[in-house]
């Protein structure tokens, strides 16, 4: 028989049985549909927990740091630093996506009355832009011949009214500042600025006066999006280019050591800078344990999201299969339906079998209609169960988010979608086969039986 | 009448069913042959053997011993697939209760067998009206058997029998479950029907009447074939 006939018959006999074709769709929709709802939520809850990681320090994103692990004996030679030559060694790698160095430094930012210590990253425009901060205004600092600063969300929130002593965190009044707007001045040399403040409040210890060091104004950049309550990574920090970062330094620090960089052993500036910390990016997340066991094979500290991830998943894969297998149960039941009703209809149609085997039905094809009506059921089922369980997800999230939660609990991807349907189709057929193989032996001496 | 071509036949063909501890012989040593384009009728009383014998030659049920061969193929070797593959070849059968299917019309009943050999749509349903209208129902070519009398039934379901061009045709009490009136018709019809083809009609009866319209009449009792009448 062609296909299209085969599939022709074998709806047109579903068709003939509506109410009871329903109602065995009917188990497979719920069970298709308790499966589905089921894995959404251990689905939803991956998601959310993985989107967390994402938003604090993403998943394929390493820090690699100077290893602390060195002793005083360790001749300065030895040390491994952090410089130019090591992040053209790590770009090299064929899974490393984007490399960039970090140049971190303590200042103090000052805007009328209000002050605050800020802490600035400097890295390159391309890991900047990929850091897909949310902004609230401005844009990110890609310009490398201008500084300009990227404020974290939070920052604001950390600027004290020196002459009150008020601040965000003590009494909740939020300073009077326009971070993109107004006039700040930063303040990179501390240790001047601190021993000139000694000296203005002081009791003439006798120290020599210190001349209070230059104030630079900081040009801002953007904003970062998130208001003052919401903690991410970045909250905290105040981004800007690396490069123009660089030369601002050692314009400032002319002469002298920039804070926060080693000295020789007689206590002078090396001529290049070193960086506090490396960005690196994998290319995947599959791959990222394995760029980090080469960097610190090389002697370096890294740390990466990936335990976190891979304990994460693991947990979770252990809710869904349990959630799954709770669903599974009333997909059982449903396929055990589905048996019934084939074998009901084989009992029935005992005569109309036995009629078309005599008349030259093949036995393969007796036993393809039987399979097919099978996987209709399954079929209609599963797509039915599918657009039942979008709804049942949707009221699920509705009435999450009605509780002030910010996340997405049951979570239906395509693939899930996809899957199921293929699975209440490979039920159907499965609960289809031994009715078919029964309908297929039928004596088709049956038929022709006076009744 | 002159000899044609034999095209069925049967040897020393035993049936015996096994019924609790005592043996049941359905049929008890049978020979006889059939030519091709000859109208045979069975004749026998009820539990006479007929329907086993017409049952084994359309290859529904296995001799316990005997050999039956039509057109020379030995049917009793065949595998269930070969029987149904040989039938779809060569066998059209007529059913006492018609057997049609209650959700096709006239025209996919009489398609089906066309159908189930993988036969195009329209090369099937071309051939499944002009059997239809052979038997003269032309008006009715669009009616599900629900909608029609019994005789109408019947008709399609010789159409059904004969769409395949078989050899062989077998019938089974056809007008059984007919008035005599119509008995008559389809009778007549089927007699018609085969002369035109050349086909072999071998139906099985307990009706003497209606065993009148064959050429060779078989009266078979205990599973015996007590005589052959032969009409000339």
């Amino acid at each position: 028989m062609r296909i299209g006939d085969l599939l022709l018959m074998s709806i047109s006999s579903l068709w003939k049985r509506k109410v009871r074709t329903v109602l065995t769709v009917l188990g497979v929709v719920i069970g298709t549909a308790s499966i589905v709802v089921m894995v959404s939520l251990g689905l939803g809850l991956n998601r959310s927990t993985m989107q967390n990681i994402e938003e604090n320090g993403g998943l394929t994103s390493i820090q690699v740091w100077e290893s602390g692990n060195f002793d005083s004996e360790t001749s300065d030679k030895d040390r491994k630093r952090l410089d130019d030559e090591l992040v053209k060694t790590i770009a090299a790698n064929p899974h490393v996506e984007l490399v960039s160095p970090v140049l971190s430094i303590s200042v103090l930012a000052k805007c009328g009355a209000y002050e605050n210590n800020l802490d600035i990253r400097g890295m390159s425009g391309e890991a900047l832009a990929r850091m897909n901060f949310p902004l609230a205004s401005g844009e990110v600092p890609l310009a490398e011949d201008t500084l300009a600063f990227l404020y974290g969300n939070q920052i604001l929130a950390g600027f004290m009214n020196s002459r009150t002593g008020s601040g965000y965190w003590m009494d909740g009044t939020i300073p009077d500042i326009d971070l993109q707007n107004d006039a700040i001045f930063i303040i990179y040399d501390m240790d001047s600025y601190y021993n000139s403040q000694g000296n203005q409040g002081g009791s003439g210890a006798g120290a020599a006066a210190v001349k209070p060091p230059k104030k630079y104004i900081a040009q801002c950049a953007g904003v970062i999006d998130g208001g003052l309550e919401t903690y991410k990574s970045y909250s905290w920090s105040v981004y800007c280019n690396i490069v123009p970062m660089e030369a601002h330094l050692k314009r400032i620090f002319r002469g002298k050591a920039i804070p926060g960089q080693p000295l020789t052993a007689t206590g002078k500036p090396y001529k290049e800078i070193y960086y506090n910390e490396i960005y690196v990016e994998a290319d995947d997340m599959e791959h990222v344990a394995e760029v980090q066991k080469w960097i610190t094979d090389m002697g370096y500290q890294t740390s990466s999201n990936t335990e976190w991830v891979d304990s994460t998943k693991k947990q979770y894969g252990y809710i869904q299969a349990v959630l799954g297998g709770i669903g599974a149960v009333s997909l059982i039941v449903a396929a055990i339906g589905i048996t019934n009703t084939m074998m009901m209809s084989i009992y029935e149609r005992t005569k109309e079998i036995g009629v078309m085997k005599v008349i030259g039905c093949d036995m393969r094809d007796i036993r393809s209609l039987f399979l097919l009506e099978a996987g209709f059921i399954g079929l209609i089922g599963g797509l039915v169960g599918i657009g039942f369980s979008f709804l049942i997800s949707l009221v699920i999230n509705r009435i999450v988010a009605g509780m002030g939660m910010e996340m997405t609990l049951s979570y239906i991807p395509a693939w899930l979608a996809g899957a199921s349907v293929v699975f209440a189709v490979f039920v159907g057929m499965a609960s289809g086969f031994f009715p078919a193989l029964r309908a297929m032996r039928l004596s088709p001496l049956a038929a022709i039986r006076r009744g | 009448m002159k000899k044609d071509k034999t095209v069925i036949t049967v040897s020393d063909l035993y049936k015996i069913y096994r019924v609790g501890e005592t043996k049941v012989r359905a049929l008890n040593g049978v020979d006889f042959s059939i030519n091709r384009g000859e109208f045979c009728s069975i004749v026998g009383a009820s539990g006479s053997g007929k329907s086993t014998l017409l049952n084994m030659l359309a290859g529904l049920e296995k001799p316990t011993k005997g050999e039956i061969v039509i057109a020379g193929e030995h049917m009793e070797k065949k595998s269930e697939n070969g029987l149904v593959r040989f039938r779809q070849a060569h066998i059209g059968f007529i059913f006492q209760s018609f057997n049609l299917m209650d959700t096709m019309n006239a025209i996919e009943n009489v398609a089906l067998p066309l159908t189930f050999q993988g036969m195009d749509r329209r090369t099937r349903t071309r051939k499944a009206e002009q059997m239809l209208d052979m038997v003269g129902l032309t008006k009715y070519k669009k009616h599900k058997p629900t909608q029609m009398s019994g005789g109408q039934q019947q008709r399609v379901g010789v159409a059904r029998a004969l769409v395949v061009e078989p050899e062989i045709i077998f019938a089974d009490e056809p007008t059984g479950n007919l008035d005599s009136r119509t008995s008559r018709e389809v009778m007549e019809l089927m007699q018609r029907v085969v002369r035109e083809k050349k086909q072999t009609l071998i139906m099985v009866t307990h009706d003497n009447e209606l065993a009148g319209f064959a050429d060779r009449i078989f009266h078979i009792r205990d599973g015996k074939i007590l005589k052959i009448e032969e009409k000339t």
